[in-house]
C-alpha cells in the first residue's frame, strides 16, 4: 500500500479548488468576496499542512517519488505565500469582471497546486504533468480579461511559447529517459555517474586518459531540459515572451507569475542539476557539465536584462524586464552548487517574493485608480499618498539590493556562494549590473519625490489590498533586519542534497 | 506536409497520415496496444473532431492572410538542416545501450499495470490538468451574456 500522507495539503488546496468553483456556482450574492477569502484561508491552512505532513515521501518500490523534505516546504511557503499575496491583491481586478469570478481564484489555486507538485516531484513523468498543471491554468489567467486586446494577445503568445518550450523540455527528459531506462530521478543520477566512470575515460597511446564524457546526447539533454525549464524563469534568450505577458496579463497574475511560477521553476531546476546531476557540475568533471552552460545564460541575462529595463516607460515592462535580471542572479545560485548556493537561491526567491508582490500590487492599484501605467505617472505620489510612496521606494530599494532592506541580504549570499564556487568574474558582472540596476529603479524613487505634478489622486486601498502591502512591507524590512531564522532555514532545505 | 499546406484541412489530413505512419513504427515495437489506440483515438476521434471544426468554421483562402515574411522560409531551411544534422550527430556519437524490454511489453495489462501503478500519481494528477483545461477553454470561449 502506498503511503499517501506527504500529499495531503495538495490533496487539500485540490479540494478547496473544486469547493471555491462550486460555492461560486451557488452563491446567490454575486461578489467577489466569499471565494477570495476561501480561496486566501485555503492557502494559509495550506501551509499549515505543508509542515505538519513533511519529512516523508510517497515511495514506489524503493523509489522516491514525491518528496515532501525540507526544501519543498520551504519553496511551497514561497508559492503559498505567492498565491497569498496575488489572490488578495486581485480584489479589484475580480471585481470589475462582469463573468467568472470564481472560475478566477480556482485557476489560480489548481496552478498552485501544479507548482507544488513540480516543487515535490523525483520522478519525471510527475514533475512534467506537475509543470502542464503550472502553465495551463496560467494561460487562462493570463488571457482572462476577454475584451481587451493586450490580455488577449498576451495569453496567445504565452501559450504558443509555453507549449514550444515544454515540448522541448519533454525531448529533453525523454533522452534523459532513453539513456538511462528510468524516470526516477535518483535512478538517473545513479546510473549517469556509473555510466561515466567506467565509459567516460579511455586509456589512449602515451599511457594517460582522454576524456570521452558522455556522448552528444547527454550533452543535447542537458541543453533541451536546461531550455524548457529556464522559459519559466524568463532566462536569455528564453525571455521574449516575458515583457509581453507580463504587460498584458492582469496585474496580480503579473506579479503570480513572476514569483510562484518562478519559484516552482526554480525549485525543478535545482531538484535536476544540483540534485540528481550534481556529478555534472562544473569542477567536478570538466566535459558535459551544465555549470558552464548556466553561467553564460546567467551572465547574459543580468546584462540583457538590467540594460533594457532602462529604456522602458511602462511600469509592468520596466518591472519585467527587472524580474528578468533577477532570474539572473538567482542562476548564480544555482551554478555555485553548494549547500550555501541552494540556501542562497531559496533566501533569494523569499525576499525577491516580497518586495516583486509587493511593487506590483502598486502598480496594479495605481493602474485601478487611475488608469495609468507609465513610470512617468507615479510623479507627485508622495504628496498624495506618502505611504504607499515610501512602500515603492522600500520595494525598489530592495530590489536593488541596498541595506538594510531583504533584497541586499539575498544578494550578499547569492555572492557570496558563487565566489565560494570559484566564480569570481560572474560576481563582478553581477555587482556592475547591480549598479546599473540600481538607475531605473531609483528612477521610479526620483519620479515619486522630486517631480511635481497636478496629480490629485489620493490612493486608498481596499482591506485585502492594504493588508497586502503591509505584510509586504514587514517582510521587506524585517528580513533585512533580522535574516537569520529564514537563513537557518532555508539551510536547512540544502540537506536535502547530496554536496 | 502539416505545416507546409495553407489549406487548414489538407493540413489535418496530412496530420493523420503521419500519425498513422508514427503507429506503424509502434506495431514494429510490438507495440500493438498504443499502435491501435494512436489509430482509433488521435487518428480516429479527436483529428476527425479538428476536421469538423475547420469545416464548420468555412475559411476561406481569403482569410488565411498573407504569406508569412519572406526571410521565415530560407531561415526555416537552414534551422531544419541544422536539425538534422545535429540528430545525425547524436544518433551516431551515442552507443545505443537499451535495455531489452519485458516480453509483454505494449500488451492491454502490462499498459494498465503501468498506468494503475507505477505512474498512478502522474496519471491522476492528468485528470486535475484536464479538468483544468475544461475550466479554462469553458471561460475562454463562452461568450458574455449581456
Amino acid at each position: 500500500m502506498i503511503n499517501i500522507t506527504p500529499l495531503i495539503p495538495e490533496l487539500f488546496l485540490l479540494v478547496m479548488a473544486i469547493v471555491v468553483l462550486m460555492l461560486d456556482l451557488f452563491s446567490s450574492r454575486r461578489t467577489v468576496v466569499v471565494p477570495a477569502y476561501v480561496s486566501m484561508a485555503a492557502v494559509i491552512i495550506t501551509g499549515f499542512l505543508v509542515f505538519k505532513f513533511g519529512g516523508d515521501a510517497v515511495r514506489w518500490g524503493s523509489n522516491a517519488i514525491f518528496v515532501a523534505d525540507s526544501f519543498s516546504q520551504f519553496f511551497k511557503v514561497i508559492i503559498l505565500g505567492a498565491a497569498f499575496l496575488a489572490i488578495g491583491s486581485s480584489f479589484g481586478t475580480a471585481d470589475r469582471m462582469t463573468h467568472h469570478r470564481g472560475e478566477f481564484f480556482a485557476l489560480l489555486l489548481f496552478s498552485t497546486v501544479g507548482m507544488m507538485f513540480l516543487v515535490s516531484a523525483k520522478e519525471l513523468i510527475l514533475l512534467y504533468v506537475g509543470l502542464e498543471l503550472t502553465t495551463i491554468p496560467l494561460f487562462v489567467l493570463v488571457a482572462y480579461q476577454k475584451t481587451n486586446r493586450a490580455s488577449s494577445e498576451a495569453g496567445l503568445k504565452y501559450l504558443i511559447i509555453g507549449a514550444a518550450s515544454s515540448a522541448i523540455l519533454l525531448y529533453g527528459l525523454s533522452l534523459l529517459y532513453g539513456y538511462t531506462g528510468t524516470t526516477y530521478l535518483n535512478e538517473i543520477a545513479q546510473k549517469t555517474a556509473v555510466y561515466f566512470l567506467s565509459h567516460g575515460f579511455i586509456p589512449n597511446a602515451e599511457g594517460t586518459t582522454d576524456l570521452v564524457g558522455m556522448g552528444p546526447a547527454f550533452s543535447v539533454a542537458l541543453m533541451m531540459i536546461i531550455a524548457g525549464l529556464t522559459f519559466k524563469l524568463a532566462i536569455v534568450p528564453f525571455h521574449m515572451w516575458a515583457p509581453d505577458v507580463y504587460e498584458g496579463a492582469p496585474t496580480p497574475i503579473t506579479a503570480f507569475l513572476s514569483v510562484g511560477s518562478k519559484a516552482a521553476g526554480l525549485a525543478a531546476i535545482i531538484r535536476i542539476f544540483d540534485g540528481m546531476l550534481y556529478a555534472f557540475s562544473h569542477d567536478t568533471m570538466p566535459n558535459d557539465s551544465w555549470g558552464t552552460m548556466m553561467a553564460v545564460l546567467a551572465a547574459v541575462t543580468m546584462v540583457a536584462g538590467n540594460i533594457i529595463a532602462i529604456r522602458q516607460t511602462n511600469i509592468k515592462r520596466m518591472l519585467a524586464y527587472s524580474s528578468i535580471a533577477q532570474a539572473g542572479y538567482i542562476l548564480i545560485g544555482v551554478i555555485a552548487a553548494s549547500k550555501l548556493g541552494v540556501a542562497s537561491c531559496g533566501f533569494y526567491m523569499f525576499a525577491y517574493m516580497f518586495a516583486n508582490m509587493g511593487a506590483f500590487a502598486i502598480v496594479g492599484l495605481y493602474a485601478e485608480k487611475t488608469g495609468k501605467k507609465n513610470i512617468s505617472d507615479f510623479a507627485g505620489l508622495s504628496k498624495t499618498s506618502p505611504i504607499i510612496a515610501a512602500l515603492m521606494t522600500m520595494f525598489m530599494l530592495s530590489l536593488a539590493g541596498i541595506p538594510p532592506l531583504a533584497g541586499f541580504m539575498a544578494k550578499y549570499y547569492i555572492f557570496a556562494a558563487a565566489i565560494e564556487a570559484g566564480y569570481t568574474w560572474l560576481v563582478i558582472l553581477a555587482l556592475l549590473m547591480s549598479v546599473v540596476s540600481l538607475y531605473y529603479y531609483a528612477n521610479v524613487v526620483r519620479i515619486m519625490y522630486m517631480v511635481d505634478s497636478d496629480n490629485k489622486h489620493h490612493i486608498i486601498p481596499s482591506f485585502p489590498a492594504g493588508l497586502v502591502l503591509a505584510l509586504t512591507g514587514i517582510g521587506v524590512l524585517l528580513f533585512g533586519i533580522l535574516p537569520q531564522s529564514i537563513l537557518d532555514m532555508a539551510y536547512k532545505t540544502a540537506s536535502s542534497f547530496i554536496f | 506536409m502539416v505545416i507546409t499546406v495553407r489549406n487548414p484541412v489538407g493540413s489535418v489530413l496530412y496530420f493523420i497520415l503521419s500519425l498513422l505512419a508514427q503507429s506503424i513504427l509502434y506495431i514494429q515495437l510490438s507495440g500493438l496496444f498504443v499502435a491501435a489506440f494512436l489509430v482509433l483515438v488521435y487518428g480516429g476521434a479527436i483529428l476527425v473532431l479538428f476536421l469538423f471544426v475547420i469545416m464548420l468554421l468555412n475559411i476561406r483562402h481569403a482569410d488565411l492572410g498573407p504569406e508569412a515574411a519572406p526571410m521565415i522560409k530560407p531561415m526555416a531551411w537552414v534551422f531544419g538542416v541544422v536539425l538534422l544534422a545535429e540528430a545525425v550527430w547524436v544518433a551516431m556519437g551515442t552507443k545505443a545501450r537499451f535495455d531489452g524490454v519485458s516480453e509483454n511489453f505494449g500488451s492491454v495489462p502490462e499498459v494498465a499495470r503501468l498506468l494503475y501503478g507505477k505512474f498512478v500519481f502522474p496519471f491522476e494528477l492528468t485528470s486535475i490538468l484536464l479538468l483544468a483545461a475544461i475550466i479554462g477553454a469553458v471561460v475562454i470561449a463562452k461568450r458574455t451574456l449581456s
